[in-house]
């Protein structure tokens, strides 16, 4: 019996293909990486103020991204606070009326879920309660910022200096590399509107949304590197347009759809010359035709 | 000299009457289980035939064994460098329609039927969907199909026998066919574990049985597709591979394996061999003709005096040296050289032995039934000096048993032929005449020896037949573990349950 050399019956080929496919499965899942919910740790309310709230919150220093908290509990109703605190996106998908002004006075900027428990909630709520008489650390002036540098640092071509991911691997901005950077957290061209200075500064300072604190825990940026990303996110902000990246990704998709149907194509090519089981070439030969398989 | 003992396996094909009570045997102790439905570790053959899995012989299409690639013997099924490419798709497996879909009978029907006109009937479905199913093909599908135009004729060890007779051996009156029951052959020079990726299967050092460590197999089932004689099978259910484990709890309890045990027709003989390790490459590596002269060669005596020396340097116990001195394997492969490897010109050195059969000659004596060409002055030389006639072929015996040298197989055929005239004289005629003495001298055979194969054929006992020395488990298992560990416990199932991916 003789083996007709077949590009599909070699070794080569075959392996070839599939290699292919491999290669490019690896690439579409390399671009959809995603984190591990933070877990909490407990702590005294001021710590989980201090790592979880600051970044948008201030006590009697006026408003940042979100409001000044001095005083909320006489604003809010105890019970009210607690649940937004513990769940803000499901109170706000609720549409609750206090969440709705709330979001229309800040901007359209959501408070994000931290994964609180219902004793972290408590906790805090204890020392919002308590905190006039605690002295919150006052944050040093940032060193002017460079624009270069800042791109640089958002698109990965500057090193972060304790080694943290560039932001180009989950957010883009307009017309930055190639797609305009990752989807899988939100764009970031406006952000510099929508957060104001202070408040966008301190939230990268101090980095508060669950999905992003694990991916910089012990990696925080340097003062200068804070700088640098503000400038570069005022300057886009001026001029860019926002979500070029899901245009971009709606490219990405169709590129794939399309590569891996001419693959499946090119595969159909040989799918009748698969190899034929023996026994049924053997019945095919004699005359019988299989019941199963014609 | 490195001296190693070995358990092997004598089938004496004359005596297998294709029961298949061996593989029931075997199905009820070992694969009886989830995903193990179509493993048949025993399977008895009708040859000529396809066998199973469905020609199973043909290596361009599975790509078992080995072969010599410019001059150095490599695994037939893949270079190290083809191997990785083709980790992840081999294209020389055997699929389940080369097996066969396991099926079972909807018997509940038969008692559960609503009432009709017609008789229930049990319907086949199929053990792996639970569907009922058209059954196409089965482990023993030609079963006494000699001269089946698909299977029969599809037999490639027919190859090289001349046009004339292969019709003939389809013909109705003439057609012939012989069993051939088959375990896995625990080879010296194994392909399965040459082409496993994980390092999961490995020879016995004791005795020489071949096993997959289930906690290693990472199914790639390379070893599937690299075993000649296709025993290793793929459980679809653990994702491991499985084979024929000679029952080695068996043998380590002083019993013989299962299929062995259960023999009806007590073809089957077990015993040590001690063979020469260092010997393998070379043996493994000469041409087609010299293949059994060199196996034999391998095989040691174990009444010599410097090969005993060299077994307990190699700390070979006195047990096992006595038990290879008893052993009846070491009679019929070395003593009287009348057993044979099954397929050597795959190179993977079997340690199991197959004595080939004597044609089906007796009935022609009846005057009505079509008498063969042969003469008719005396029926019992009439084979001896004309083997050619014999309704097996040796051709076809030499394809099986000997990588196609007639000569080998005329040797043993003659040899068991003088047995019985001899034995025949003399208890038949009441006394042993010259002529019948020197057929005997023709065929290389003294009449003690002659006597010895004679009552070691046909009246031996259990002990005879299976001859294991004491396996000394309980020191093997001091050095490695705690021996009481599993006291108390029934020693049925998994110690350990076989999980997909570890």
């Amino acid at each position: 019996m003789k083996i007709r050399p077949k590009i599909w019956n070699s070794f080569g080929g075959r392996s070839f293909v599939i290699l292919l496919l491999c290669v490019f499965f690896l690439l579409l899942g390399g671009c959809q990486t995603s984190a591990e919910p933070a877990s909490q740790a407990s702590g005294a309310g001021q710590d989980l103020f201090e790592s979880n709230c600051m970044s948008c919150h201030t006590i009697g220093a006026g408003a940042l991204v979100g409001p000044d908290l001095e005083g909320v509990l006489e604003r809010r109703d105890r019970e009210w606070l607690a649940e937004f605190i513990r769940v803000p996106d499901q109170i706000i998908l609720s549409g609750d009326p206090i969440a709705m002004e709330m979001l229309a006075e800040f901007n359209n900027v959501e408070m994000p879920n931290l994964g609180l428990s219902e004793s972290d909630v408590e906790a805090l709520l204890v020392f919002l309660e308590s905190s006039g008489d605690i002295e919150l650390v006052a944050e040093a002036p940032l060193p002017p910022g460079d624009i270069y540098r800042g791109e640089a640092i958002f698109a990965g071509g500057n090193a972060l200096e304790k080694g943290g991911t560039p932001c180009i691997a989950c957010h883009s901005v307009d017309n930055i590399g190639f797609l305009s950077g990752g989807v899988l957290g939100p764009d970031l061209t406006k952000v510099y509107t929508r957060y104001g200075e202070a408040g966008l500064a301190a939230a990268i300072k101090n980095i508060a949304f669950p999905t992003m604190r694990d991916v910089y825990v012990e990696k925080d940026l340097s003062d200068q590197e804070v700088a640098d990303l503000l400038a570069y996110f005022a300057d886009v902000d001026t001029g860019g347009k926002e979500d070029t990246a899901s245009g971009a990704s709606t490219i990405f998709w169709g590129v794939g759809l399309l590569g891996a149907a001419a693959l499946f194509g090119f595969m159909l090519l040989f799918w009748s010359q698969q190899k034929e089981s023996l026994s049924d070439r053997l019945r095919k030969d004699a005359g019988i035709t299989s019941r199963r398989h014609s | 000299m490195d001296v190693r003992t070995h358990m092997s396996m004598i089938f004496h094909l004359d005596k297998c009457i294709g029961c298949h009570t061996c593989s029931v045997a075997c199905k009820n102790l070992w694969t009886d289980r989830k995903g193990a439905e179509y493993m048949w570790w025993n399977n008895v053959e009708t040859r000529p035939g396809t066998g199973y899995p469905t020609q199973w012989e043909n290596q361009e299409h599975f790509r078992g064994g080995w072969e010599k690639k410019k001059g150095k013997l490599d695994l037939k099924l893949h270079s190290r460098l083809e191997g990785i490419f083709k980790l992840f798709y081999n294209p020389s497996l055997p699929d389940l329609r080369d097996y066969y879909e396991p099926f079972t009978f909807d018997y509940q029907n038969l008692f559960n039927s609503p009432k009709k006109n017609v008789q229930p009937i049990a319907e086949p479905i199929s053990m792996i969907t639970g569907d009922p199913i058209d059954i196409e093909t089965g482990p023993n599908w030609d079963d006494d199909l000699g001269g089946s135009n698909i299977y029969a004729k599809n037999d490639l060890n027919l190859e090289g026998l001349p046009q004339e007779v292969r019709e003939q051996m389809n013909e109705l009156e003439r057609l012939v066919f012989n069993y051939l029951p088959r375990i896995c052959n625990h080879c010296l020079n194994p392909a399965c574990v040459a082409a496993c990726p994980s390092g999961a299967i490995y020879k016995r050092d004791e005795d020489g049985v071949v096993l997959v460590n289930e906690n290693d197999c990472r199914a790639w089932r390379m070893c599937v597709a690299a075993c000649p004689y296709k025993k290793v099978y793929y459980n679809w259910n653990t994702g491991k591979s499985e084979k024929c484990i000679l029952c080695f709890p068996r043998m380590e309890t002083g019993q013989a394996p299962a299929c062995a045990h259960s023999c009806v027709g007590r073809i089957r003989y077990m015993g040590v061999l001690l063979y020469d390790a260092d010997q393998i490459p070379k043996a493994a590596e000469v041409s087609d003709d010299e293949l059994i002269a060199a196996h034999r060669e391998m095989i040691l005596d174990p009444f010599d005096p410097k090969v005993i020396a060299a077994a307990k340097e190699n700390g070979i116990g006195d047990d096992w040296i006595e038990s290879a001195q008893n052993s009846p394997a070491y009679k019929f492969v070395k003593e009287w050289e009348i057993a044979l490897p099954l397929h050597p010109e795959f190179r993977t050195m079997v340690m199991m032995y197959y004595i080939p059969p004597l044609s089906p000659v007796v009935s022609v004596t009846e005057k009505s039934l079509f008498r063969l060409d042969l003469m008719q002055e005396d029926y019992d030389f009439e084979l001896f000096d004309r083997l050619d006639a014999a309704r097996l072929p040796i051709k076809y015996l030499a394809n099986l048993f000997s990588a196609g040298d007639e000569g080998i197989i005329r040797t043993v055929l003659r040899k068991l032929l003088a047995v019985r005239i001899y034995m025949r004289r003399k208890t038949v005629h009441g006394k042993v005449d010259s002529v019948s003495r020197k057929t005997l001298a023709e065929a290389g055979l003294t009449e003690e020896q002659a006597i010895d194969m004679y009552k070691m054929t046909t009246l031996p006992t259990m002990e005879e037949r299976f001859v294991f020395p004491n396996y000394h488990r309980e020191m093997s298992i001091e050095a490695m573990l705690d021996p009481l560990t599993h006291k108390g416990e029934v020693g049925l199932g998994y110690i350990q349950q076989p999980k997909r991916g570890e």
